[in-house]
């Protein structure tokens, strides 16, 4: 009201300064340059009020004017053009300074909402990257509550009615803003909008209450809600990034621990081994039953190494080192770490001219002495190795001559603790040839059981050559 | 007498390696710790020293440069299976490896061998390991007296290995000797060359008695 009175009265008091004071110099100025000075009020009435001031400071101007400085004075009479056209300039320069002012005055004001917007995304983004991703969604969530009323991004549904529900179903399943201020369901009491970027499909939703007062939300408001949805939707992911990161670091973290582990059992293990076959290996010199005693504790130290081998591959935390491969050399060096019992003979066949292949070198090793020490437990008097290349593919072979695999063992005699049933020789842990088949899956090998030509069993791995 | 260091921070260990040093005709010096090796190391007098790398004070990695430039040959003893640990150990200098639980006369053994090789004089023409014999300054080779003709590469590679006079060289060694720097991850190249030059040195190719290979790790020459 007072913002009204102003506007029309400041302009009026203009006029009257100007009529007394234009009057009063009527005799020096001359009357062009006292009509000019009406401008003035007008202008100021225009700029400031707009058009209904401007319009009634430039009549009341006229009015003035025509009152008082021009001759009739006194009297409204008007008789010559030149008085129609001042009346005319002082309405023309209302109508075009109010327009402008008003042109003005809305950039302006659109510039201060812009910039009030972008001021709240900017603080909404400020709270959200503050401390931890948890406690930074709510500060975020409640500072956009508090300008905009009740907000909520839980993804809970009570206190919904059926059609909030419905609008809440929609949103999720379109990816779209619905329910109250938008075009779909608008007669719910809230607004859904995605946090996600269409075309993700909604993962979740913010709920925004209709307004307290009842109003409608104007589409304008609905489509800047819908970027501050975006935002808290950042803040989620957030969440969520945070949250798999935190996993993979405990799961780091315990993997090291078991390696750790894994490394310091074997270690305690084998000092105390080496301190008893180093001392025991002296007295078998005069003494058979330390000679007993001596391949007693190195059969110990191969189960040892033989569970910790084990222990590896049932927690996944093998990484195999492929490297171009002689396997001569890999049987020669397979050849050098077992013993050959009493009564058996060893040997390869392999070809001196076979391909390279590519494998970790320690694993193969590990898998070839574990086929030869099966054989050995097996044959009646010797162990072969083999290789040929058969398909593109090198496959390497250790046979035997002793009893062979049943058919129906074949697949179970990989699994750990997996004995063949009666007339068993061997005295292994019973994890040997479930360590062959982990070491050979991790360097991509397969491994399987053929009959052998020499009439006991042949285990074949077949390899990238 | 040959004093050799022992350094391990088991005591039954110790005892052990000292027992089996006294068999080889060899007087210990032993330590428990890094600072400890390294005290004994500035006594002086060392011949050669067995370390094992899991020490409690520092890891037994560091020692290597140190007892290597003292002139002191090493032996690692390692109960891990860690195939890296042991190539970084013998890239750093170490003359060999031993792995717990160890035989006492492949200890010694190697032992031999490495003391053998810090006596060598460093720049000889000829040298000689078992069955071969290389002149340097002719370019020649021969096992057993019958002469071997290698094209370049071969012939590099038969001579590190005939320097290296039993000793294991590992692959990037090997490589790097040969092939040069820009090579050492090519393991291809020294497979094919292993393979050339026991054609014509083993007597059968297919069951090499000469060139052995250690798995991940490298070659070593035997001595027959």
């Amino acid at each position: 009201m007072w913002r009204m009175l102003t506007s029309y009265g400041v302009p009026l008091l203009g006029i009257a300064l100007v009529t007394w004071i234009s009057s009063a110099m009527l005799a020096q100025w001359g009357l062009a340059s006292a009509a000019l000075l009406f401008l003035l009020p007008v202008l100021l009435g225009a700029a400031r009020g707009g058009l209904g001031p401007g319009l009634l400071a430039a009549l009341a101007g006229a009015g003035a004017y025509n009152f008082f400085l021009l001759p009739p004075y006194f009297s409204f009479h008007v008789h010559g053009p030149d008085h129609a056209v001042s009346v005319l300039v002082l309405v023309l320069v209302a109508l075009v300074t109010s327009r402008l002012a008003t042109r003005l005055r809305e950039r302006e004001e659109e510039a201060n909402a812009r910039a009030a917007i972008s001021e709240e995304l900017a603080q909404i983004s400020r709270l959200l990257a503050k401390g931890s991703p948890v406690e930074a969604l709510e500060r975020a969530r409640s500072y956009v509550a508090g300008i905009y009323g009740p907000v909520r991004i839980d993804g809970a549904q009570d206190g919904f009615s059926s059609l909030d529900q419905a609008a809440f179903a929609w949103a999720m399943h379109n990816g779209d803003a619905t329910g109250h201020g938008t075009g779909v369901m608008a007669a719910a009491e809230w607004t859904f909008l995605p946090l996600s970027p269409k075309g993700r499909g909604a993962h979740a939703l913010m709920a925004l209450a209709r307004p307290a007062d009842g109003h409608t939300r104007p589409m304008v408001q609905i489509e800047h809600m819908a970027q501050v949805a975006l935002l808290l939707g950042q803040g989620c992911d957030r969440i969520a990034l945070d949250e798999e990161r935190r996993a993979r670091e405990t799961l780091a973290e315990s993997d090291r621990l078991r390696r750790t582990f894994l490394a310091s059992l074997a270690h305690d293990f084998r000092t105390p081994l080496t301190v008893i076959t180093g001392q025991l290996e002296a007295l078998a010199k005069r003494s058979p039953e330390a000679g007993e005693a001596l391949s007693a504790a190195r059969r110990l130290e191969r189960t040892m190494s033989d569970l910790i081998a084990a222990a590896r591959i049932e927690e996944g935390s093998l990484s195999p080192q492929a490297e171009s491969l002689d396997l001569i050399d890999a049987a020669d060096a397979a050849f050098g770490a077992v013993a050959v019992p009493a009564g058996l003979s060893l040997g390869h066949a392999i070809p001196a001219d076979l391909p390279f292949v590519r494998a970790d070198a320690v694993l193969l090793h590990h898998v070839l002495i574990n086929l030869i020490d099966n054989a050995l437990g097996h044959a009646a008097s010797r162990v072969m190795l083999g290789a040929a290349l058969q398909g593109g593919q090198v496959a390497l072979w250790v046979e035997d001559d002793g009893p062979g695999v049943p058919l129906a063992e074949r697949t179970r005699i990989f699994e750990r603790f997996a004995r063949i049933e009666g007339g068993d020789r061997a005295k292994g842990s019973g994890l040997g040839l479930a360590i062959v088949r982990g070491f050979a899956e991790a360097m991509g090998m397969q491994v399987s059981i053929e009959d052998s030509p020499l009439g006991g069993a042949r285990f074949i791995l077949r390899m990238a050559a | 007498m040959n004093r050799v260091l022992v350094v391990d921070d088991e005591p039954a260990i110790l005892r052990l390696l000292g027992a089996v040093l006294a068999r080889g005709g060899y007087e210990a010096a032993t330590a428990a710790t890094a600072s400890a090796a390294l005290a004994a190391l500035r006594g002086g007098g060392l011949s050669a020293a067995i370390l094992d790398l899991g020490l409690p004070d520092r890891d037994g990695l560091e020692l290597i440069p140190m007892l290597r430039g003292a002139g002191v040959p090493v032996i690692v003893l390692s109960a891990r299976e860690d195939v890296a640990e042991k190539v970084a150990a013998l890239d750093l200098g170490a003359s060999d490896y031993i792995t717990k639980p160890f035989d006492g006369e492949e200890l010694l053994a190697r032992l031999r061998v490495a003391l053998r090789q810090s006596g060598a004089a460093a720049a000889q023409e000829v040298l000689a390991h078992g069955p071969f014999r290389i002149d340097t300054a002719r370019h020649e080779a021969s096992i057993e007296g019958r002469a071997l003709t290698l094209p370049p590469k071969e012939f590099a590679l038969l001579q590190a290995l005939v320097e290296a006079g039993g000793r294991i060289l590992t692959h990037a060694a090997l490589l790097e000797k040969v092939w040069g720097r820009a090579h050492v991850g090519d393991v291809e190249y020294l497979r094919v060359a292993i393979r050339a030059l026991r054609l014509k040195v083993e007597e059968d190719p297919a069951h090499p008695r000469l060139i052995r290979n250690e798995p991940g790790i490298g070659y070593r020459l035997m001595e027959a």
